[in-house]
């Protein structure tokens, strides 16, 4: 494919500003067919395991490093948002080269079992360190770390306790004072998933558009944005997962900022969780380094490094979370099976919708 | 012998117009395919919810930036061709530099700049009292912003070579028999310029409609961003892929009225010798005037941007972000886009000299078929085309060459828009000449026409290593397992919020981009 033999007669007439840009034409030209690394399909003929992560790569790459050390098994990590993940393995098909899906999200795992890309995974050790109400029925994925969606506040705008329910941050008493994130976020999609099933459509209605009018512009595309306005007191409540309240904290000691866990009254619907988890996929060529990784993740060692990373709540009953987050004994979590998230989240983004909250 | 090559030629680059037509039409095909299989719940539902928003909005968008990008873009172009004042060749260098800063990155220091109580807030609440508010970067007037100080320097760049292209003669011609200067700027010089202006606006047109990465971080309910909601959030293919098949018509509509428009302005070069416009020196205050100008514009565009970029990059340096992977993610970056700007001259070449010299219908269609690659949105083109390759050569699949192809697809058409303006200033006659005097059609494209173009072939390959560089959906959905790229690193620190972790990154894409686009003024790579 070098650039093709000229004519003769051609050669005179070849101007000599003109042979540069055909002779550095041709040089990329053969380095590209020339055989470099992206060429050759890896992981396919190399025997490693490949992960594919929709959880940020500095929150998983020293989990995968740690299983590496310990047992010898080399392992590829490919980043990539959730959802390109799950759209790739469907058009991959028989041919992926994965081996392992992690996501942040119970609602895309579930997804992915029912496109059937995973599966089923019975092992002693997954159902002694995990709760079954954490898990695929069928055993498809595993929930690996727990994550609230919650109430953050500016202490000196607002006492604690004075927020019970989410339903509350609807009144019109907040009207200016709250933030919230876009329609496009999954938080606040899986955390209306929860409300609509605890509470029923029409409080879901008159929820979504108390909070809209609320919350007017402070209508934030990023947590971490929400987190700084409460920080600097330009709203008093803001709606976020509870890790980034302690990820502003750590660059920003003493800011004036703390949590709330919403709707742990007596009666009330309990606070809003979603797990990040992994599954081992269907078409895996390594499923016996797969396990082994399974495994390691829900180990005691795995379970611990893997939450405190990011301030999550490691699911192994006898792993402790790190001891600056809430207890989670204290915690009552709303009773929705997080399997259903994924159904319920096209009915709670069309009611996103139909509020307004864009 | 010399009558069946005269032939020959031109069967072989009609075949090879075809050919590249049809392949670049698989995907669109298969989108359009989705899209009509849809039924009609999904066109009923996206009718009554989303179709006439998106609609007034993207054109809203696309008018404004437009509008942007003429009153910047020319007079930039006029001022420093025309005037002469301190540092002006340093105005005429810098001010291309925003084409290095990635559409989202640039909407990212906006939201930041113009956020609630960001830097641009508190100054204006100095001035104007405690509880004045400026628009919110999530407007309409926030997209235009970040949008046009993107991509005006596509049309400073196309008028500023129009201008130096430019006959002085005519003007003076206009001068000697009567008329004011400013008539003689509406009647002489803006028509001339006109093909460059219109080249250079449809560029910015189509790249405002395709670009996703601004509207979805400044959450403008464009055409791409309804698109990339409903595949991320909703795993809706078939909404995404009914929303790209009207995206795609659209944009053919607009390309089609352009291309009428520049047939009817077509202006030939047609000798090889012209007279140079001479400089004005400006007086103090116009040159105090135009460096301001200058200057602000830039810094607007890229010194702020820039400067921040480097302040967060500090920060993450501190924290150890920049290892030798990094190295790799520059070679990655730079060997893809390289590769993919090579193979989309090499591609482009025949179908843009089919489609300037013999504008047949069928020819026509055929570099327009090739052009809605460019707006098939990212995300459902390289879904489309993940799908096809792992069905139809899975042999390539999980290789760079699904990536290569997906750029060249996307990108070929901002190349042609700068390749066929440059063949079409070539007046056939002189290549009728070289072949009256015995040169074979090789031959008389090598020493007569590639010369000629050199500088729009150019411009066109560095266009389209600007954009493979910084293109995020395909690469995203179709790199090789641990073949990261430069644009996947910022994604992938931005999406978990490590926004200083990002900074470096972005700051590499433009470091690495700047000699390309130096090399498009560097010379003037006017015909010799």
């Amino acid at each position: 494919m070098k650039s093709r033999p000229s004519p003769r007669h051609d050669r005179p007439c070849l101007q000599p500003g003109l042979r540069r840009p055909l002779v550095l034409l041709s040089l990329c030209l053969s380095l590209v067919l020339g055989g470099f690394p992206g060429l050759v399909r890896e992981g396919a003929a190399a025997d490693k395991l490949i992960v594919y992560s929709g959880r940020a790569e500095k929150l998983i790459k020293p989990v995968l490093d740690a299983f590496q050390a310990k047992t010898g098994v080399q392992v590829e990590l490919l980043s990539s948002g959730t959802t390109e993940l799950v759209n790739r393995l469907q058009a991959e098909g028989g041919r992926t080269p994965a081996d392992v899906l992690i996501t942040n999200d119970a609602g895309s795992l579930e997804r992915a079992r029912e496109l059937g890309l995973l599966q089923p995974l019975h092992l002693k050790e997954i159902d002694q360190a995990i709760a079954p109400s954490f898990r695929a029925a069928d055993g498809s994925w595993i929930g690996l770390s727990g994550r609230f969606w919650t109430l953050v506040y500016n202490t000196n705008l607002v006492k604690p306790g004075e927020v019970q329910s989410v339903l509350d941050l609807a009144e019109p008493r907040w009207k200016g004072k709250i933030a919230i994130p876009n329609a496009g976020s999954e938080y606040l999609q899986a955390g209306v998933s929860v409300i609509k099933v605890a509470q029923g459509d029409e409080r879901t209605r008159k929820f979504l558009l108390g909070l809209k009018s609320n919350a007017g512009t402070f209508v934030y595309g990023k947590s971490s944005q929400i987190v700084d306005a409460l920080a600097k007191g330009e709203v008093a409540l803001g709606l976020v997962n509870h890790y980034y309240l302690y990820r502003y904290l750590a660059d920003h000691p003493g800011a004036p900022i703390a949590i709330h866990m919403l709707d742990q009254q007596d009666n009330g619907m309990g606070a809003i969780m979603n797990v990040a988890g992994a599954g081992v996929v269907k078409h895996s060529r390594h499923p016996d380094s797969a396990k082994r990784l399974m495994e390691f993740l829900v180990s005691r060692d795995g379970q611990k490094l893997f939450a405190d990373l990011n301030k999550e709540y490691p699911l192994h009953p006898d792993v402790p979370a790190d001891p600056a987050l809430p207890k989670r004994e204290t915690i009552r979590t709303a009773a929705v099976p997080l399997a259903r998230l994924a159904e319920l989240r096209e009915p709670a983004m069309a009611m996103i919708e139909q509020a307004g909250l864009r | 012998m010399a009558t069946t090559v005269r032939h020959a030629l031109p069967a072989s680059l009609s075949m090879f117009a075809f050919t590249v037509a049809g392949l670049a039409g698989l995907p669109l095909a298969f989108v359009a395919y989705m899209a009509l299989t849809a039924g009609t719940p999904v066109w009923s539902r996206l009718w009554q919810t989303r179709i006439p928003e998106l609609l007034l909005n993207t054109g809203a968008l696309a008018l404004s930036v437009s509008a942007g990008t003429l009153l910047l873009g020319v007079s930039l172009a006029w001022l420093v061709v025309r005037y002469d004042f301190p540092a002006r060749r340093f105005w005429e260098w810098t001010l291309v530099l925003p084409l290095a800063m990635p559409t989202y990155v640039l909407a990212y220091v906006y939201t930041y700049l113009l956020g609630i109580g960001g830097p641009i807030e508190q100054i204006w609440q100095t001035w104007a009292g405690p509880d004045a508010r400026i628009f919110p970067p999530h407007s309409l007037s926030g997209a235009t912003l970040v949008m046009t100080l993107d991509t005006f320097p596509f049309v400073y760049l196309l008028s500023r070579t129009a201008l130096m292209n430019f006959n002085v003669s005519f003007e003076e011609v206009a001068q000697a028999c009567g008329a004011s200067r400013l008539r003689t700027w509406f009647c002489v010089t803006l028509p001339l310029m006109r093909p460059a202006i219109v080249a250079g606006l449809s560029l910015v047109v189509l790249y405002v409609v395709s670009d996703f990465g601004a509207v979805s971080l400044l959450r403008f309910q464009t055409f791409t961003y309804a698109v990339y909601q409903q595949v991320s959030g909703r795993y809706d293919h078939a909404a995404a892929a009914a929303l790209s098949l009207l995206l795609v018509l659209l944009a053919l509509l607009f390309l089609v009225a352009e291309r009428w428009f520049r047939q009817r302005s077509r202006f030939y070069q047609t000798t090889g010798r012209y007279r140079a416009p001479a400089r004005k020196a400006l007086p103090p205050l116009g040159a105090w005037l135009a460096t301001t100008y200058a200057a602000a514009v830039f810094a607007a565009s890229f010194g702020v941007p820039a400067w921040l970029l480097a302040k967060w990059s500090l920060a993450a340096l501190a924290e150890g972000a920049l290892d030798a992977r990094f190295l790799g993610f520059i070679t990655n970056s730079l060997l893809l886009s390289g590769s993919a700007a090579t193979l989309a001259i090499a591609i482009g070449t025949p179908l843009a000299y089919v489609a300037t010299r013999r504008p047949s219908t069928l020819h026509v269609l055929c570099s327009q078929a090739v052009y809605a690659g460019y707006v098939l949105p990212g995300p459902v083109g390289a879904l489309a085309l993940l799908v096809l390759i792992s069905h139809v050569a899975p042999f390539w699949y999980g290789t760079i060459l699904v990536l290569i192809a997906a750029y060249v697809l996307h990108f070929l058409p901002t190349g042609l828009q700068a390749m066929e303006p440059a063949l079409q200033q070539v007046t056939p006659n002189l290549e009728e000449a070289a072949r009256s005097l015995g040169y074979g059609p090789a031959g008389t494209l090598r020493s007569v026409t590639l010369p000629l173009v050199r500088g729009g072939f150019i411009a066109a390959w560095v266009l389209m290593f600007l954009q493979c560089m910084k293109e995020l959906p395909a690469t995203l959905l179709l790199r090789p397992v641990g073949y990261d790229t430069l644009a996947v690193r910022i994604w992938l620190e931005a999406s978990e919020e490590y926004y200083q972790l990002a900074a470096p990154s972005a700051l590499l894409i433009v470091a690495v981009t700047i000699p390309a686009i130096l090399l498009l003024v560097s010379k003037d790579w006017r015909a010799a």
